[in-house]
């Protein structure tokens, strides 16, 4: 498992990914993946398409990075989960607080 | 703490070597340090006196007659696996990496290679000293940890599970992955004798998950008990758990209120797995699927929920459960999944013991591979909780002319009066207002959950069918059931005139009182000629016109009467002590 941060050339838009299994032992490294984007606007991209399983600790990330996007002014994308991510962003109703693009 | 890091003023040091005259040099080189010393000259001897002295550092030789140092390490090392760390240093003049290496092997702390100065090996000793104070200090603090742990999980579950109503017949699965549950279930009894349930799961497991549990389980009972309604207390705890957590924490929750008198029960998920109704053979009648994100999340529920309202027998089960259960994964990596879940509970249903049969099922399945998440689940049959109502036995004692003379001659102690009416009428539900004014003045007493009761139907009746003009003929199909509160819930939104009115006077006698409550609602009202008629007669029409309600008011209340055009109606509820 692990999580890779990709930023556009316009420092806009930062992609975040998560390989393998996100969970509680990913905290510190998902969280450094964000915390350095202060800029205004900026997207966050969270493309969770190689993620194999998530638990509820990960959701509760993904509420944090939200909080952070939206303290510069930016959004959160979820993008492409994989099956049984999804099936989990489901059961908390995940797409009613941020957009996924499936 | 520092007391009982040492409880020894002196150290005390072992010193192991076959040369007396090595024993001897190290031995005043440690005195200057503050030292006691005890010394061996083979291993054996020194393990022997390592049992006899405990001491705080050991100092060996590694080659000596009868036991040489690595083995006599080993043994010492083993010994001494409780709370300190028993420095041990090789002395040896063999500057090999062979033996540098074999020494850490055989559990040595550290090595010290001859020849050496007074200077370096009271270094040395000082170093080594540093990090057994330091390890002590870690062994201390964790078994503080692990005290505390012990003690709040204590305490947590006498707040928690002992104080669940009925667990005598509701199943409850709790299997926690650590010393302290992520998973809460929680039980309470409202006071017209619905059964309100709560299987919560906060993020991830620990204590940091617990913290949540006890208020949750505070405004979950005390708001079941003063009779708000279920969404209410689903409302409230949102709003506590947003306010209270941060903002990663929070809690996926099942909710049920199952009401047997009115043959419904009221559902809610917020972001757990399915919550079932079963058959008493196993058959799914009913799924709800989470509909919102788990509690906390957001400030306010979405404007959109709401509760889903299922009309059940008196032999189904409603089944709550975590993800834990069905995410269990055996040798294999597959998970136990719901169906086999749903399999179990059918065979738990048959069996007459749920609980018993699913967790046994999931332990068969998982074999011996360690719990990765709390397992839960909460099995509540939905009928025979009639008798947890208090039926009104105080009427008994009084002849109808007592009754008479009671309400003639006393004043009423106290009158209380609201109107609702529009929007207001729609939002706000008055009878916890009522309840808890009754409570503060005449203090909590068990019979106020019969006028609790008496109020509710008293009340819904005005709304639904009086102001709201709904028809309970409609409840009669399944079909009819959850149109009819559909429609309901629409006419609600659009009401805009339309009041209710609620009068409550208390006439007090020695060792009771007398309760009179009025309502009077602003619809047409309906044919009470019609419905005495009926009555008398006992045709199947006036069951069907009276509905279930009134007969259970009519049941707890010495007397009944309908005025106006039938959308006044008055009751008149005695309690004794």
């Amino acid at each position: 498992m692990s999580v890779n941060k990709k930023i556009s050339d316009d420092n806009n838009k930062v992609e975040i990914s998560v390989t393998g299994r996100f969970d509680f032992s990913l905290h510190q490294h998902f969280r450094d993946s964000y915390t350095s984007c202060k800029g205004k606007n900026v997207d966050f991209v969270l493309n969770l398409s190689e993620t194999t399983y998530m638990d509820s600790s990960a959701l509760g990330m993904i509420l944090l990075l939200k909080d952070h996007a939206e303290s510069c002014s930016g959004k959160v994308v979820i993008s492409k989960p994989s099956e049984s991510v999804n099936k989990i962003l489901e059961i908390a109703q995940f797409h009613r607080l941020l957009t996924i693009e499936k | 703490m520092a007391a009982s890091l040492r409880e020894r003023d002196v150290k005390l040091a072992l010193v192991v070597d076959d040369s007396a005259m090595q024993c001897k040099v190290l031995s005043v080189l440690l005195k200057e340090e503050g030292y006691r010393v005890f010394t061996a000259n083979d291993g054996a001897r020194g393990v022997a006196m390592y049992i006899k002295y405990s001491p705080d550092l050991v100092l060996m030789d590694i080659n000596m007659p009868i036991m040489n140092g690595y083995e006599a390490a080993r043994k010492i090392k083993s010994l001494s696996q409780d709370n300190s760390l028993c420095p041990l240093i090789f002395i040896t003049s063999m500057d090999s990496d062979k033996a540098f290496i074999e020494s850490i092997d055989a559990g040595g702390d550290g090595i010290l290679v001859r020849p050496f100065s007074p200077e370096v090996f009271k270094a040395k000793i000082k170093s080594i000293q540093r990090i057994s104070d330091l390890y002590a200090q870690v062994k201390t603090l964790q078994q503080e940890q692990q005290n505390d742990a012990e003690l709040a999980e204590q305490l947590m579950s006498g707040v928690i599970e002992a104080r669940n109503f009925a667990i005598d017949r509701i199943g409850i699965i709790k299997k926690a992955a650590e010393l302290f549950s992520g998973d809460i279930q929680l039980t309470a009894l409202a006071p017209n004798g619905d059964i309100n349930a709560m299987l919560g799961d906060f993020t991830g497991h620990g204590l940091r998950s617990s913290i949540g549990a006890i208020p949750l389980a505070e405004t979950f009972r005390t708001m079941t008990k003063k009779g708000f309604s279920l969404f209410e207390i689903i409302n409230q705890i949102n709003h506590q758990l947003y306010d209270l957590l941060p903002t990663d924490l929070f809690l996926g929750a099942g909710f049920a209120s199952i009401s047997s008198h009115d043959g419904s029960v009221y559902l809610f998920n917020a972001g757990l797995p399915d919550v079932y109704l079963f058959s008493d053979k196993g058959v799914i009648k009913h799924k709800t699927s989470s509909s919102h994100p788990p509690l906390g999340v957001l400030p306010k529920l979405l404007p959109d929920s709401k509760l889903t309202v299922v009309g059940i027998e008196e032999t189904d089960r409603v089944v709550l459960i975590s993800d834990g259960i069905v995410e269990a994964r055996n040798e294999q990596g597959e998970m136990f999944d719901f169906d086999r879940f749903e399999e179990s509970v059918k065979q738990g249903i048959l069996e007459k013991n749920v609980s018993g049969v699913v967790l046994q099922s999931v332990d068969d399945f998982c074999q011996k591979m360690p719990q990765e998440d709390d397992i839960s689940l909460i099995d509540i049959p939905c009928g025979g909780w009639e008798q947890a109502i208090v039926t009104n036995q105080g009427v008994e004692n009084f002849s109808a002319q007592q009754l008479n003379d009671i309400s003639l001659s006393t004043e009423s102690a106290w009158h209380w009066q609201l109107t609702l009416s529009g929007s207001r009428l729609a939002a706000i539900n008055p009878i916890p207002m009522a309840m808890s004014q009754i409570n503060e003045i005449e203090g909590n007493a068990e019979h106020w959950q019969s006028l609790y009761t008496i109020l509710t139907e008293l009340f819904v009746n005005a709304l639904d069918h009086g102001v709201l003009g709904l028809s309970s003929e409609l409840k009669g199909s399944a079909e009819g059931f959850s149109q009819y509160y559909l429609e309901r819930e629409r006419r609600l939104k659009n009401l805009i005139d339309g009041s209710v009115e609620l009068q409550i006077s208390h006439y007090p006698f020695p060792n009771g009182g007398r309760i009179i409550i009025k309502i009077k609602d602003s619809g047409q009202g309906f044919d009470i000629k019609k419905y005495f008629q009926n009555k008398a007669e006992k045709s199947d029409e006036a069951s069907m016109l009276s509905g279930r309600g009134i007969v259970l008011v009519e049941q707890l209340c010495d007397s009944l009467d309908f005025q106006g055009n039938g959308n006044i109606v008055e009751v008149s509820y005695v309690w004794t002590i």
